[in-house]
């Protein structure tokens, strides 16, 4: 039976995800011809993507260690330690991983423009100013990945190492235990930073307006392509883009496969109240830490009442009456809330399902020992190695190639990417629990003789409740945020969401020193929305839960 | 946790139907796939509905590029009825692929200088605006420095690194401007150089091309709002916008700019943007919106809500706040008809990036 559901939730998944692609990459092929040769010397050929590989590799691999060197030790404390207002900090700390990158990209101009610190203008701090947003954007990573393993090793075992001639000195116990304790899961955090780096586009476009990566190029010719006889170096471009991201994605995501993997059975566990103490001193390191992440939020609240003039600051909330009534858009803030909202239910209604369905599937094929685990389980994390441009592509070159009168009526349609992009998330979720479960109750129920739907509804289900409750959270605040494939697919829509309501806010010309405010505003309710779901998620999490998130 | 299950399932059942169409609706709704037309307001679309009894879905892109992108993308199975907002630049390669219908509006008082581009039933004009290079006068204050008098100026020393012009691959004024360059340097005195050299040479004098319009003026350009916002870097003293933008900003700025237009001869570029009626559209109801669209009522607010010239006749822009006297006319602007366009504008851009790759 589950064999089945699983067969038929690949099925359905590899439909939403893979034929859309496969008749875009199809019809981009006819244009540009098949020979990869030619598309990837399109990239030397072109003013936009100029030093696109090397400086989306560079920057890619300095943020994977700038997001390693600054997370690691806030994951540390939260991990070790004993904190009053734990979920809280938590909450706050995991949600800059769910914020759009166009709310980020305001907060850090804000902090570093001529109305901040005015690094700006020094146009060395560009790449710095990058870094640090991705290790902003993807800290969560770290915490999420190595905060389980850290609150749950049981406090005796470094006691003990202690006694032992190579264990006297701090460095010797990191190097015998923490070290290989903590490499898979900082190995895994590792590898989905670097993928998350690599395929950045608003942070990219934002704050490096001077470099070229393959995101932008995509992002920037992307519209065009697919046209006979109009635009058609764009095809070469893309084509060749994306098949130098999605191969080296591809890798990533495997090796981090392969680790969250080889973590799960090898980590000693005890429970969390005996692995934990108090640590006073490491105030000073998770209160820069949540600082760190507050701050762009803070300060793209306070942007939202702060109207910048030629006769100076002004500080009133007169732009979130404008944001409030749509006085700059076509869609007012209330009404923006309730199209994200309801996209966002419509993906849950179908990723949550599915993800779980997938990742029982893939859990069934670990204890059968199945040589087919590792691939299916790699075919769910493949949207990740796709840029979200891609998947807009998809929809739009490979759907509306089947039927765009009908289709244009569809209005499930601009829903497709968000489902594409949160499956993948709750997969991870359920899966990462499933096998934190003890095997011994499904061992015991099956010798009880209790069917898989029995077991399911007698032991999984109640068991799982927690993460199902997370990874619903979770599809929510990542379909609430969702930008770049919705900005694509969003031409066939007809409910601007919020992001894109921001996006376009942003956009207009600034000459009306409000359109800045009214922006600032509509990105403030996204986030509150978006603080409050994680707040509501974090009731539901125990620490050894692992998993992206 | 029942109690919050509940209150979700309760919360999603509210907001669902917000998002499904009303397909009971007796209204007819036109779709009008369009860039960020600042000057299509909500009320400006009641107005229209409650008018005509017509809806309309505004499907908003990037620019001018971006709609020509969609529409041919489409071509067969438009998911729109107008398109509004291709300029001249992009008009001729939509007319020639055949996406483009005949309206039945009927339409008076079009100037007939909008009307010089294109004079068929395919697309009307509805706004216009000159594309030319905006400089920083209180930096070019003929002391330090004085105005150029020729593009060749911007390849000297004085302006390495503080030119900024959005690209011509993404960005359609960056796509006027490089055809308006075409015809200065087939027109100027000298025939041993041509277009590509003086972008070969700006390329040399570390030009700063920019995906956008709004990433060469508001965040790189210092005669403009752009010092205001966040993302302001300021390392151009010359950026690509229009000549009537530092009309914009005096509106703005009650009368005061620092910015002002550089009038060299042939190195400007009158962009018309046009509304067309796409295959498969309802004709009537498109031509509704068209009509309404270039009305006295409408078109002449143009300069303050779409920030371009109105294409109407006797109207210009406001001298409130010194918007006309800070915004120039071109004496000669470049002179490409809109069939050579179409037919070299793939070429135009292949040489364009040779030429920026040279450097």
């Amino acid at each position: 039976m589950l064999k089945w559901a699983g067969r038929i939730a690949i099925a359905v998944y590899s439909i939403l995800v893979f034929i859309p692609l496969i008749l875009a990459m199809n019809r981009m092929i006819q244009i540009a011809g098949a020979n990869p040769f030619i598309w990837f010397d399109s990239l030397g050929l072109y003013q936009l993507s100029e030093g696109a590989i090397a400086f989306t590799f560079v920057q890619a691999i300095i943020s994977t260690i700038a997001t390693l060197l600054i997370a690691t030790p806030i994951a540390w404390q939260l991990g070790r330690y004993s904190w009053r207002g734990k979920p809280l900090m938590r909450a706050i700390l995991t949600m800059p991983f769910v914020m759009p990158a166009i709310v980020a990209a305001m907060g850090i101009l804000a902090f570093v423009g001529p109305n901040g610190f005015g690094y700006r203008s020094n146009e060395s701090t560009h790449f710095w100013t990058l870094i640090i947003a991705h290790a902003w954007f993807n800290m969560a990573l770290v915490i999420r990945f190595t905060e389980p393993v850290l609150s749950t090793l049981n406090r005796n075992l470094e006691d003990q190492l202690k006694l032992l001639p190579s264990g006297k000195s701090a460095l010797g116990r990191f190097r015998i235990l923490w070290l290989p304790l903590l490499t898979p899961s900082l190995a895994a955090a590792a590898c989905m930073t670097f993928v998350f780096s690599f395929t950045s586009f608003a942070l990219v476009r934002w704050l490096t307006p001077l470099e070229n990566s393959l995101e932008t190029v995509m992002a920037s010719i992307g519209s065009s392509a697919g046209i006979e006889g109009y635009s058609e170096y764009s095809n070469d471009l893309v084509l060749a883009s994306s098949m130098i991201q999605f191969s080296v994605l591809l890798m990533s995501l495997w090796l981090m496969s392969w680790l969250q993997d080889k973590r799960q059975s090898k980590l000693p566990r005890a429970d969390e109240e005996s692995a934990q103490t108090k640590n006073t001193k490491g105030l000073f390191i998770l209160l820069p830490g949540l600082l760190f992440a507050l701050t762009p939020m803070i300060i793209v609240a306070l942007a939202s009442i702060r109207i910048v003039s030629r006769d100076g600051v002004e500080w009133s909330f007169v732009a979130w009456g404008k944001a409030w009534n749509g006085d700059y858009s076509n869609t007012g803030v209330w009404e923006a809330m309730l199209n994200s909202l309801g996209y966002a239910s419509i993906t849950l209604m179908v990723a949550l399902p599915l993800g779980i369905l997938l990742a029982l599937y893939i859990k069934e094929l670990e204890n059968t020992g199945s040589k087919y685990a590792r691939i299916v389980d790699l075919l769910t994390l493949l949207p990740f190695a796709i840029s979200s441009v891609m998947i807009g592509l998809g929809v739009i070159l490979g759907i509306i190639i089947i039927d765009p009168v009908e289709l244009k009526e569809w209005w499930i349609l601009p829903a497709l990417p968000h489902i594409m992009l949160t499956t993948p998330f709750v997969v991870r979720i359920i899966l990462a629990a499933l096998r934190g479960l003890d095997p011994a109750y499904d061992e015991n129920a099956r010798v009880l003789g209790l069917s898989t739907i029995e077991r399911m509804k007698k032991i999984h289900f109640p068991l799982m409740k927690g993460p199902i409750f997370i990874a619903g959270i979770f599809t929510l605040a990542m379909s609430m945020g969702e930008f770049g494939a919705s900005w694509v697919v969003t031409r066939f829509g007809q409910w601007d969401t919020l992001p894109v309501l921001i996006d376009q806010l942003r956009s207009r010309p600034g000459w009306d020193p409000l359109i800045q405010p009214t922006a600032a505003a509509a990105a403030t309710v996204l986030m509150g929305i978006t603080l409050v779901l994680f707040l509501i998620a974090e009731r539901f999490r125990t620490t050894d839960q692992e998993g992206m998130f | 946790m029942n109690k919050i299950m509940m209150i979700c399932i309760i919360l999603f059942s509210a907001i669902l139907p917000g998002c499904i169409e009303d397909t009971k609706d007796e209204n007819i709704e036109i779709t009008i796939v369009t860039y960020d037309v600042s000057g299509l307001s909500d009320s400006m679309l009641s107005d229209f509905q409650n008018n005509t009894g017509y809806r309309v879905n505004l499907v908003k892109l990037d620019d001018a590029g971006s709609i020509l992108d969609h529409i041919l993308q489409s071509k067969g199975s438009q998911t729109a009825d107008l398109a509004l907002g291709l300029d001249n630049t992009y008009l001729q390669i939509a007319l020639d692929s055949g996406v483009l219908i005949d309206h039945a509006a009927k339409l008076y008082n079009i100037e007939q200088s909008s009307l010089e581009f294109y004079n068929g039933s395919k697309a009307v004009p509805f706004d216009k605006g000159w594309i030319c290079l905006n400089y920083d006068a209180e930096f070019v204050d003929g002391e330090n420095l004085t105005i150029p008098t020729s593009l060749w100026n911007l390849t000297g020393d004085d302006w390495k690194g503080k030119v900024a012009i959005p690209s011509p691959m993404t960005s359609s004024p960056g796509r006027a401007f490089m055809v308006a360059t075409t015809d200065y340097f087939d027109n100027d005195e000298d025939n041993t150089t041509d277009w590509t050299d003086w972008w070969s040479a700006m390329n040399d004098n570390d030009i700063i091309i920019t995906s956008g319009w709004s990433e060469a003026y508001e965040t790189h350009y210092t005669g403009g709002y752009g010092e205001l916002t966040d993302g302001y870097i300021g390392d151009a003293n010359i950026a690509l916008s229009y000549c009537h933008s530092p009309g914009v900003e005096a509106h703005y700025g009650e009368g005061w700019t620092k910015s002002a237009a550089l009038d060299i001869d042939r190195s400007s570029f009158l962009q018309i943007e046009y509304i067309s009626v796409l295959e498969g559209a309802n004709v009537e109801a498109a031509s509704a919106f068209i009509e309404y669209l270039v009305s006295g009522e409408i078109n002449q607010n143009m300069p303050t809500e779409n920030f371009m010239y109105s294409v109407l006749e006797n109207n210009d822009l406001p001298i409130e706040n010194e918007y006309r006297a800070n915004s120039l006319i071109p004496q000669v602007c470049a002179e490409v008809s809109s069939q050579d366009i179409a037919v070299n504008m793939e070429d135009w851009l292949t040489m364009w990036n040779a030429a920026l790759s040279q450097g």
